[in-house]
C-alpha cells in the first residue's frame, strides 16, 4: 500500500522503456501522466468538497443542506456540474473578448501548476524544487492577475470593483503569508518542500511555530478570497464580484480554480506545519489526505462563522497586525535558533 | 553554430519574450499593453529557468508579475481615459518616429555588432551551484552588505517619497 | 581586521535619516523645525568625524567597498556642501509646509547615496549608490506640489534618470561579462591579459553615456535647463554641486583604476566630449533671462572644465578635478542662495528680479558677484586656482588645444556672469525696501564668501589635500 503509486509510475515507465523509447520521452510520457492524476483528482475532488461545503453549511446554519438526490444529496453537485457543462456560454457584447476568454484558462493553470511541488507522500512529488517553497509564493501571486483580467474585461462596475478590491486584498496578504512562512523556513534551514517535510520527523512545527501558523492561517483565507474575507464577492453589494458576468463552463473554471487553490493552500499548511506526509500506521499519502481535509474543514468553518469584515478593517489588520507580528515572529525565531544553537543542540 | 536541444529552448523563449515586448509597445489598448508586459516578465522568468537560475527567476515572476505590473495595472485603471481602445496612441509626429526608429536600430545594431564580434573568455570561476540560495545570501548579507542595506534604505524613501507626492499639497 | 568605525559617517547618516522620518511622522507640526536643527547638527558632527579621520584608509568586503582619501576627501565635499543647503534654505523650506521635516530626511539619504558612490570599488555599489542618490532626487525636484514647473521638472528628470540608468546597467553588464568580476581590481586584472573585445568598448561606452548623465555632458546634457529651473532652489544647487560631483569622483575611479588609459585609450572622445560640453555650455548660457537656467548652462560648462582634468588624467589636472569641484561648491552655493532670497522675496528668478539688488541687499550682491567672477575664473578667486590646475594639466598631458578652448570659453563665460551683476547694481527696480535675510543664510553666505576667497588668495592647503587624495592613481 505505502508504495502504491509510485509502483505504478515504475511499471509504467519500464514498459514504456521496453517499447524501446528513450529515457527523455519516457520522462515526459511520466509526467504528462502525473499531470493529468493531479487534474482529475482536483476536479473530482472539487464536487466532494462543494457537497460537503454546502453540508457544513447547512449544519452551521441549523438547515439540512442538499438531500434530495441521492443519500444525503450527495450526487447534487454532480448533477450542478452536468448543468454548468450544457448550459449556455454567453459573452456580453462589449467585454474584451481576448482577456474575457483567457482569464479563467490562465487561473487554472496557475491553480493546477502550485501542485508541482507539494510532495503527496513519500518521494511523491512532481518537480522536488529546491526552492518549491518560495515556487509556491511566487506562482501562487499570479492569481491575482486572471482576477485582474476577468475583473477589468467584463466592463461591468461590479466585476471592476470586486477584482480591484480581491487585487489589493491578495497583494496586502502575501506579505504576512510569505514573511509567516520564513520562520518554518529558518528552523529548517530550507526551501525544499521534501526537506521541511524531513525536518519534521521530531516535532512538527506548529508546536515551534504557532504565531506563524495563525499568521499563515489568516492570510492564507484572505488570499483565496474565502469568508470572512470574501469582499471581492461579497453577493449582497457585488453580485459576485469578478465572476459577474461570466456563465457556464467559464464561471465553472473560476469556480475549480478557487477550490483548487483551496486544496492546494490546505495542503501546503499541512507540509509545512503538520509533517506532511508522515504519519504511523496509513500509508503517507493517505495521511496528507487526511490532514489536508481536516484543515480545509477547519477553513470552511470559519467561513460558515465569522461575519463578514469590512475593507478597511480588513487592509488595517493586514498591515498594522499581521505584517508587524509575523515580522516579530521572525526575530523571535532567528533569536531563538542562535539559543538553542548555543546550548550546543 | 550547432543547434541542439538547449539553444532551441532558448531561442523559443526569447521568441515569446520578444514578441511580448512588442506588444507592450504596439497596442494601441494600455491594459493590453501592461498584460503583455506580464508575459514579457514571465518570459524573462523563463529565461533564468532555462539558465538554471531557478531563485531569481521566481524572484522576477513574484516581484514583477505578481506584484509590479499589478500595481501598473492598478494606477492605469484609476486615472484610464473611458475609451480603452485609444489609451495608448502613437506619437503624432512622423518625423520624431524616424528618428528615434533610427536612432534605435543603429544602437542595436552595433551594440550587436560588438557583442557578436567579440571573443569571449571562458569562465574565470566556477559558475554557481544551481538555485544556490545559500550563495545569494552569503553575498547579500557579506560583500554587498552596504548595498543591502543601502537597497532597503532606498525602498524606503521610494515609498515615503511616492506618498508624499501623491498625496498633494494638503491647502493647495 | 576591518576598521568598521570608519564606516561611521554613512551609519551616522542612514540613522539620521530614518530619525528624522521617524520625527516627521511622530513630532506635531509646531515641533518639526528641531528636525531641521538636528539634521545640521548631524552633518556638522559627520562633517568633524571624516575631518578628523581624514588619512585612516581601509578596504572593505575583498575591494568593495574602500574607505581612502579620495573618498574622504569627497565625502568632506558633500557633507559640507548639504551643510551648506541646509543653512541657505531655512526659509526657503517655508514653502514646503507639512512636508518640511521629510525633505531634510529625502536631502540625506541622498548625501548617503553619494557617500557610497564614492567610496564604491564595486560597479553593484556604485549602481546602489547612484540610485538611492537620483532617486532621493527624484522627488526632491519635484517637492514644490503647487508648481507646475517643478511637476514637470521631476517627470523629467524621472524619465531620463531612468533611461540613463538603464543604459549604464546595460553597460556594466557588458562589462561585467568581458571580465567576470564586478571589482574595478578585479576587472582590471581580468583585462591585463585580454584580448580585443569590442564588447567591453560598447560596454565602457555606455557606461560613460549613463553617468554623463548626472554629470550632463553634451551630447547628454539636454535635461539639465529645465530640471535646474523647475526643481526648488536648493535642491538645484545641490544637484548641481553635489550630485554632480558624486558621478566625476565615480567616473574618475573606474575609468583610472578599472580601465588606466595604458590598456584602453579613452582619452580622445572624453577630449572631443569635454570641448563640446564647454562650447556649447557657455554659447547657450549666453542669451538666458532666467538666472536659474542661466546657471545650469554654466553649470554644464563647469562639467566640461572639471572633465578637460580627467582627458588630462595626470596628477595636475587630477588635483584640479578635486580642486575645482570644491570651490565650485562654494561659489555655486553662494549663487544659488542669492538666487533662492531673490525667489523667496520676488516670486521668480527672472533677470529683472535682481534689478537693484545691489541698493536693496548689498552683502548679498556682493557675494553673488564675488562667487559668479570665481566661476568665471577671475583672480584671485577660488575658481582661478582651480582652472590653472586643470588647464595646466591639459597642456601637460598635450591637450593644448582643449585648453585653449577653455580659456577662450572662460573669457566669454565673463560676459553672462557680469549680466547678472549689472543688473543687480545698474538695474533699476520699483521696490526700494531691504530685502530680508535670516541668519542661516547670512552665515552660509559668509561661509561660501571666505571659501571662494581664502582658496583663491591662499591655495595650499586644499592642495596639499587633493594631492593626498590623488595618491591613489599615482600608478597610473
Amino acid at each position: 500500500m505505502e508504495n502504491l503509486f509510485i509502483n505504478i509510475a515504475r511499471t509504467l515507465s519500464d514498459w514504456l522503456l521496453q517499447l524501446g523509447l528513450s529515457h527523455f520521452w519516457t520522462d515526459l510520457v511520466l509526467l504528462v501522466v502525473q499531470w493529468t492524476a493531479i487534474i482529475l483528482i482536483i476536479t473530482l475532488n472539487v464536487i466532494i468538497l462543494v457537497w460537503l461545503e454546502r453540508k457544513i453549511s447547512g449544519f452551521i446554519q441549523q438547515r439540512l443542506g442538499p438531500n434530495r438526490l441521492g443519500p444525503f444529496g450527495c450526487f447534487q453537485t454532480i448533477a450542478d456540474t452536468l448543468k454548468l457543462l450544457t448550459k449556455e456560454d454567453i459573452i456580453p457584447s462589449q467585454t474584451d473578448k481576448l482577456i474575457f476568454k483567457t482569464a479563467p484558462m490562465f487561473f487554472i493553470i496557475v491553480s493546477v501548476l502550485l501542485y508541482a511541488v507539494i510532495p503527496m507522500g513519500k518521494d511523491m512529488v512532481v518537480v522536488d524544487l529546491n526552492v518549491g517553497l518560495f515556487y509556491f509564493i511566487s506562482v501562487g501571486s499570479l492569481t491575482t492577475i486572471a482576477i485582474l483580467m476577468a475583473g477589468w474585461s467584463s466592463n461591468n462596475k461590479w466585476s471592476l470593483l470586486g477584482a480591484m478590491r480581491s487585487v489589493a486584498q491578495m497583494i496586502s496578504y502575501e506579505i504576512p503569508l510569505a514573511f509567516s512562512l520564513l520562520g518554518v523556513v529558518m528552523i529548517a534551514g530550507s526551501l525544499n518542500l521534501s526537506a521541511i517535510v524531513a525536518a519534521q520527523s521530531n516535532i512538527w512545527f506548529i508546536v515551534l511555530q504557532p504565531v506563524a501558523f495563525v499568521t499563515y492561517f489568516i492570510a492564507a483565507t484572505a488570499e483565496l478570497n474565502r469568508g470572512p474575507f470574501d469582499m471581492p464577492e461579497a453577493e449582497q453589494e457585488l453580485t459576485a464580484g469578478a465572476y459577474t458576468e461570466y456563465t457556464g463552463m467559464r464561471w465553472a473554471l473560476f469556480f475549480l480554480a478557487e477550490y483548487t487553490n483551496l486544496v492546494a493552500v490546505s495542503a501546503l499548511a499541512a507540509t509545512l506545519f503538520f509533517g506532511g506526509w508522515q504519519g504511523p500506521l496509513l500509508p503517507s499519502w493517505m495521511w496528507i489526505i487526511i490532514k489536508t481535509y481536516l484543515i480545509m474543514l477547519v477553513f470552511m468553518w470559519m467561513k460558515w462563522t465569522f461575519p463578514r469584515i469590512r475593507m478597511d478593517h480588513l487592509m488595517s489588520l493586514s498591515w498594522k497586525v499581521l505584517v508587524p507580528v509575523s515580522l516579530i515572529n521572525i526575530l523571535v525565531t532567528g533569536v531563538g535558533i542562535e539559543i538553542f544553537k548555543g546550548m550546543g543542540w | 553554430m550547432i543547434m541542439n536541444m538547449d539553444s532551441l529552448v532558448f531561442l523559443i523563449i526569447s521568441a515569446f519574450t520578444i514578441a511580448s515586448a512588442l506588444g507592450v509597445v504596439l497596442s494601441r489598448n494600455i491594459i493590453h499593453s501592461a498584460l503583455a508586459l506580464i508575459l514579457t516578465f514571465l518570459g524573462v522568468a523563463m529565461n533564468f529557468f532555462d539558465l538554471g537560475a531557478s531563485f531569481l527567476g521566481l524572484v522576477q515572476i513574484l516581484v514583477y508579475a505578481g506584484a509590479i505590473s499589478v500595481l501598473i495595472i492598478f494606477a492605469i485603471m484609476l486615472v484610464m481615459k473611458p475609451d480603452s481602445a485609444a489609451t495608448n496612441p502613437p506619437t503624432p509626429s512622423r518625423d520624431t518616429h524616424f528618428i528615434g526608429g533610427l536612432l534605435a536600430w543603429l544602437v542595436m545594431i552595433g551594440v550587436g555588432m560588438a557583442i557578436g564580434l567579440t571573443r569571449w573568455p571562458a569562465m574565470a570561476s566556477e559558475p554557481a551551484e544551481a538555485d544556490a540560495v545559500g550563495t545569494l545570501a552569503t553575498l547579500l548579507l557579506g560583500n554587498y552588505v552596504v548595498a543591502f542595506e543601502a537597497a532597503a534604505i532606498l525602498l524606503l524613501l521610494a515609498a515615503v517619497g511616492a506618498i508624499i507626492l501623491a498625496k498633494g499639497d494638503e491647502n493647495p | 581586521m576591518m576598521y568598521y568605525q570608519l564606516l561611521g559617517p554613512e551609519i551616522t547618516v542612514a540613522v539620521l535619516g530614518l530619525l528624522v522620518l521617524a520625527g516627521s511622522l511622530l513630532l506635531p507640526s509646531h515641533g518639526k523645525n528641531a528636525l531641521g536643527y538636528l539634521t545640521t547638527i548631524g552633518l556638522a558632527a559627520v562633517l568633524l568625524a571624516v575631518i578628523l579621520n581624514f588619512s585612516r584608509e581601509a578596504i572593505f568586503f575583498a575591494g568593495v567597498y574602500q574607505i581612502d582619501m579620495y573618498a574622504n576627501f569627497f565625502r568632506l565635499l558633500f557633507l559640507s556642501a548639504a551643510l551648506l543647503i541646509m543653512l541657505m534654505s531655512s526659509r526657503y523650506t517655508g514653502l514646503f509646509g507639512e512636508r518640511k521635516s521629510e525633505w531634510f530626511s529625502f536631502m540625506l539619504f541622498a548625501t548617503l547615496g553619494m557617500m557610497i558612490m564614492v567610496a564604491a570599488g564595486d560597479l553593484i555599489m556604485v549602481y546602489v549608490g547612484l540610485e538611492l542618490m537620483t532617486i532621493s532626487f527624484y522627488i526632491l525636484t519635484a517637492y514644490l506640489l503647487n508648481d507646475r514647473w517643478s511637476a514637470e521638472a521631476g517627470l523629467k528628470y524621472l524619465l531620463i534618470g531612468a533611461m540613463s540608468s538603464a543604459v549604464l546597467l546595460f553597460g556594466m553588464s557588458l562589462i561585467y561579462a568581458c571580465s567576470g568580476s564586478t571589482v574595478f581590481t578585479e576587472i582590471y586584472q581580468a583585462l591585463l591579459a585580454g584580448s580585443e573585445r569590442p564588447a567591453l568598448l560598447a560596454g565602457i561606452v555606455m557606461m560613460m553615456a549613463g553617468l554623463g548623465f548626472k554629470i550632463s555632458v553634451v551630447p547628454f546634457h539636454m535635461w539639465t535647463p529645465d530640471i535646474y529651473q523647475g526643481a526648488p532652489t536648493p535642491v538645484t544647487a545641490y544637484l548641481a554641486v553635489a550630485s554632480k560631483a558624486a558621478g566625476f569622483a565615480v567616473l574618475v575611479r573606474i575609468l583610472l583604476i578599472a580601465f588606466p588609459p595604458t590598456s584602453l585609450d579613452w582619452k580622445l572622445i572624453l577630449a572631443v566630449l569635454a570641448a563640446l560640453t564647454i562650447i556649447i555650455g557657455n554659447l547657450t548660457a549666453l542669451p538666458q533671462t532666467n538666472v536659474k537656467r542661466m546657471l545650469a548652462y554654466s553649470s554644464i560648462a563647469q562639467a566640461g572644465y572639471i572633465l578637460v582634468g580627467l582627458v588630462a588624467a595626470n596628477t595636475y589636472g587630477l588635483k584640479g578635478v578635486l580642486f575645482y569641484a570644491m570651490t565650485y561648491v562654494f561659489a555655486n552655493v553662494a549663487a544659488f542662495a542669492v538666487t533662492a532670497v531673490v525667489e523667496v522675496a520676488e516670486g521668480n528668478a527672472e533677470l529683472e528680479s535682481f534689478n537693484g539688488l545691489g541698493r536693496r541687499a548689498p552683502m548679498p550682491a556682493a557675494v553673488m558677484t564675488i562667487c559668479l567672477l570665481s566661476l568665471a575664473g577671475i583672480p584671485p578667486m577660488a575658481g582661478f586656482a582651480g582652472k590653472l590646475y586643470l588647464f595646466s594639466g591639459a597642456i601637460q598631458g598635450g591637450y593644448l588645444w582643449l585648453a585653449f578652448i577653455g580659456l577662450l570659453m572662460s573669457m566669454i563665460s565673463v560676459y553672462y556672469y557680469l549680466h547678472v551683476a549689472k543688473a543687480m547694481y545698474i538695474g533699476i527696480s520699483s521696490r526700494e525696501d531691504r530685502v530680508l535675510l535670516p541668519v542661516p543664510v547670512r552665515i552660509a553666505l559668509w561661509i561660501c564668501l571666505l571659501g571662494t576667497i581664502l582658496m583663491g588668495v591662499y591655495p595650499g592647503p586644499l592642495s596639499e589635500l587633493t594631492e593626498l587624495a590623488v595618491q591613489l592613481f599615482s600608478a597610473v
